[in-house]
């Protein structure tokens, strides 16, 4: 008698037996087609990160991410030009470690990691789908010969388009309208203004917007002929990036045992401003205990005879990562002698990079709408960042520089989960715009910056 | 024979698990459990000492024991929203137990002792999942020590207070986003002070009332032990070992119940708890070392619940008892402060049991239950973290009474 009960227990137990199952997403392409998708852009589509375009860097792009997720969605496979060092194709390659400074003060920063390196003359032989080329600004998309190795002396050829280019003269865009793309990802434009911004103004022109535009129009216009859909991206608001923001307008900082450098630099200065005075420029020199203006160099002070070309620096500019911090540190840069422009965006240089973005992106968005294209607005989104930071799965993002999670040990490319983050964002616009639905991805599954 | 206190032993070693309605478990007596864990207005013996000290001193026995475990075996499925990625926490076997003797003093008095588990939680998510941030693996466990005295008044009605010694571990892992594998371990134990008083009344020879009242006990963690594993370049900032505070409440009960033999050999029984969540606002980690960088307040911000639960009983004969029942557990759970740690869903369950009594002085008490934790969509909006979660419980339970 009990037996049988027990044995009607247990079986019932048995065939209650289930376990909990959520599917509450179907993959689906909606009106897109991802059967080969090609991603054309710069440094961010190639990913390039820390200072370098390596192994492990390149596998985190954002353009990788989107072809595995396309993948779920019908996508062959993603191919990249796979750089076999994670040192990079050309040096720069930094990591975490710890430097001793000019006053023999150890500290935790970006140093170089440098090994062998996998050159650009090492030719990619197979077709690849990630066209990102670092450095590449809209008009080289459309260059004949930027893949060609012979260029390069002339500085019109980019060693990482060298490295995978299919022929010598193929431009980026043929070599990307060889694969027939179904699907595309252009993010372009950035390299317009950035290399003006990061050599303070100095080392590059920004791209005249008609330039700029009849570019981007051809490329997408390229792109688009055989039907492919795709999506745009436009160009953040790069002043926000680490690069620009880490170290202050105001480093000169005199010790309070130091009255007499005070005394000394004010006295130094004291002909500066009679003669500022006397021209009735408002431009002052003063130095005081505690943190001062770095003194920089600013050939655009107009009326002022070239050789007091010099002022103080406001907080509305910005020094760059690249300002050598030793310089100031015991070489009296930013006091006694000027910083040197280049390592400076004054406010008037801020001013040409916004506004040229400002410009450039309602190209892009014009385009995009135009073209009816799907669209990622990462100048709001980075500005979102700089503002109020974001939080994805207990993951913080924050322009703070390695602590803020967003910008690799260069200041400017982005960390895994930053790229993830970028990947995401993508998807949620061409989910939007197509009706798709594409599988987003677990911030939490890439790496955060790595400390020793 | 042998096996079973094998088992039971075994159980004193391993901890419980949540199953529903935060991380409360009401696994306190194997015939309860088979009718739907309603408890507080039935009589049956010297589990009371748990569901109504009052019904004590109108048990039956002179003396009585009872003994037993469930087996809570939790599967949680979880797909983060906007992704077809899954995960599901790899839950061990959890195991809360009960202990519970009680003898006659004379007619009007009763005293017993009784040892449970009421508080548990164990969820296991695999280290490298998407919340690990906000949880890897947690291991909450209390074990009430529970003296107990209760005094009837015309063999009908019956009042009882019982004073709670609650002892309680805690551990918790979660990774931090520093390089991979960087990770905090937290770990500490705690004794705390309850009580639970409740009152009887058997107003016919078929209708019975009960009430009971657990209080609230907070489990205090002074100078728990935390311990961080970072890159070297970190331990400056982040200090390897350290200690901390922190406070997690265990919320009052206030139960309501009402049992009717609705014939010979059929009892019915009807039960409302309520259960006051509504303490728990806020998860605070205090540390000893660096405060200001690693102090911790999460909001939680649980409301009350009403759990009804239904319950019956049948007599086959002297020696067989079959039991059914079933609740409806509400998740205490705010909308907006949905962790992992506490996978608490709104939950249905149905509950099977029986009794069976070979001798006159033993019966073998054995119970099943299923629990639906309802699928739903959860955000811990904090951590930005939403994703679907839905849960399927199963608890076998064994136990065995002795009366003399």
């Amino acid at each position: 008698m009990k037996i049988r009960y027990f044995v009607y227990l247990v079986l019932f137990a048995f065939l209650a037996s289930c376990k909990p199952e959520v599917n509450e997403f179907t993959p689906s392409k909606g009106t897109a087609d991802f059967t080969t998708y090609v991603a054309l852009g710069n440094s961010l589509t190639a990913g390039y990160a820390d200072g370098a375009l390596y192994k492990s860097g390149q596998m985190y792009s954002f353009a990788n991410i989107l072809g595995q997720q396309f993948e779920t969605v019908g996508a062959g496979k993603f191919v990249q030009p796979v750089v076999n060092s994670e040192f990079g194709v050309l040096p720069g390659k930094l990591k975490l470690g710890y430097s001793t400074d000019c006053r023999g003060v150890t500290s935790l920063g970006p140093v170089s990691d440098a090994g062998e390196l996998d050159s650009y003359t090492n030719h990619v032989d197979y077709a690849v789908n990630n066209m990102g080329v670092p450095g590449a600004k809209v008009i080289h998309l459309l260059a004949p010969g930027y893949g060609n190795i012979q260029n390069l002396p002339l500085g019109l050829a980019n060693p990482y388009f060298v490295k995978f280019a299919a022929t010598p003269d193929i431009t980026v865009l043929e070599q990307a309208l060889s694969l027939s793309p179904t699907f595309f990802s252009l993010w372009i434009g950035n390299n317009d203004v950035l290399g003006y911004a990061t050599s303070g103004g100095v080392g590059d022109v920004i791209t005249p917007v008609d330039q700029f535009g009849g570019a981007y129009a051809m490329l997408v216009q390229n792109l688009t002929q055989g039907g492919a859909k795709g999506v745009l991206a436009n160009i953040p608001s790069i002043t926000d990036a680490a690069f620009f923001t880490t170290i202050p307008y105001n480093i000169v900082a005199i010790p309070d045992t130091m009255q007499y450098a005070v005394d000394a630099l004010n006295a130094a200065y004291a002909g500066y401003n009679a003669a500022m005075e006397q021209m009735q420029k408002d431009y002052r020199i003063h130095f005081q205990l505690g943190p001062n203006p770095m003194v920089i160099m600013d050939p655009g002070m107009e009326g002022v005879p070239e050789y007091l070309q010099f002022r103080q620096m406001t907080a509305n500019e910005l020094a760059l990562l690249t300002l050598p911090q030793d310089s100031i540190k015991c070489a009296t840069w930013g006091s006694a002698v000027p910083v040197p422009n280049q390592y400076i965006l004054t406010e008037k240089e801020i001013t040409n990079v916004t506004e040229a973005i400002t410009q450039f992106n309602d190209i892009i968005k014009s385009t995009a709408t135009n073209n009816d294209l799907a669209f990622v607005d990462f100048n709001a989104i980075m500005h979102q960042v700089a503002t109020t930071g974001l939080m994805f799965e207990g993951v913080t993002f924050a322009p703070t520089f390695v602590q803020g999670n967003l910008f690799s040990l260069d200041g400017i490319h982005l960390t895994p989960q930053a790229n993830a983050l970028v990947a995401n964002y993508y998807i949620d616009a061409i989910n939007a715009k197509y009706s798709a639905n594409v599988p987003k991805v677990s911030i939490t599954s890439y790496p955060p910056i790595q400390f020793p | 024979m042998k096996k079973i206190t094998l088992f039971l032993l075994s159980a004193f070693f391993l901890s419980t698990t949540v199953f529903a309605g935060g991380y409360q478990v009401r696994l306190q007596g194997n015939k309860q459990n088979g009718m739907g864990l309603v408890g507080t207005s039935l009589n049956m013996g010297s589990s009371s000492i748990f569901y109504n000290p009052g019904a004590l001193s109108l048990m039956k026995d002179k003396l009585h024991f009872e003994v037993g475990a469930s087996g809570i075996m939790s599967n949680i499925d979880f797909q983060m929203e906007g992704t077809n990625s899954n995960w599901q926490p790899n839950n061990p076997v959890s195991t809360p137990f009960y202990v519970y003797g009680a003898g006659k003093i004379n007619e009007m008095i009763s005293v017993g002792v009784g040892v449970y588990t009421p508080y548990g939680s164990t969820a296991k998510w695999d280290e490298e999942w998407a919340g690990k941030f906000l949880i890897q693996d947690i291991a909450l466990k209390a074990i009430f020590i529970q003296p107990t005295i209760s005094f009837n008044f015309n063999n009908k009605f019956g009042i009882g207070a019982g004073f709670i010694l609650a002892t309680g571990d805690v551990e918790i892992n979660k990774a931090i986003n520093y390089s991979d594998n960087a990770k905090a371990n937290l770990k500490g134990s705690t004794l705390s002070y309850g009580f639970n008083v409740g009152a009887y009344y058997q107003a016919t020879d078929k209708l019975s009332f009960g009430i009971d009242y657990r209080s609230k006990i907070t489990m205090k963690m002074e100078g728990g032990d935390a311990t961080f594993t970072i890159p070297t370049a970190l331990q400056t900032t982040i200090p390897p070992t350290n200690k901390f505070d922190a406070e997690l409440p265990l919320p009052a009960n206030l139960d309501f119940s009402v049992a009717y033999q609705a014939t010979d050999k059929l009892l019915l029984a009807f039960e409302l708890d309520w259960v006051m969540w509504g303490v728990y606002k806020n998860l605070e980690f205090t540390f000893e070392e660096k405060g200001e960088l690693l102090n911790t307040s999460d909001p939680r911000e649980y409301k009350d619940t009403f759990i009804p639960r239904l319950g019956a009983q049948y007599a086959v004969n002297s020696k067989l008892h079959l039991r059914a029942g079933m609740y409806y557990d509400q998740s205490p759970t705010n909308e907006d402060y949905f962790t992992p740690e506490t996978v608490s869903l709104n939950t249905f369950a149905y509950t099977l049991g029986l009794s069976y009594s070979p001798i006159d002085m033993l019966s073998i008490d054995v119970s099943f239950l299923q629990l639906f934790g309802q699928k739903a969509e959860k955000s811990y909006v904090p951590d930005n973290f939403n994703g679907t979660y839905q849960s399927i419980t199963y608890i076998p339970g064994l136990g065995v009474s002795f009366k003399f």
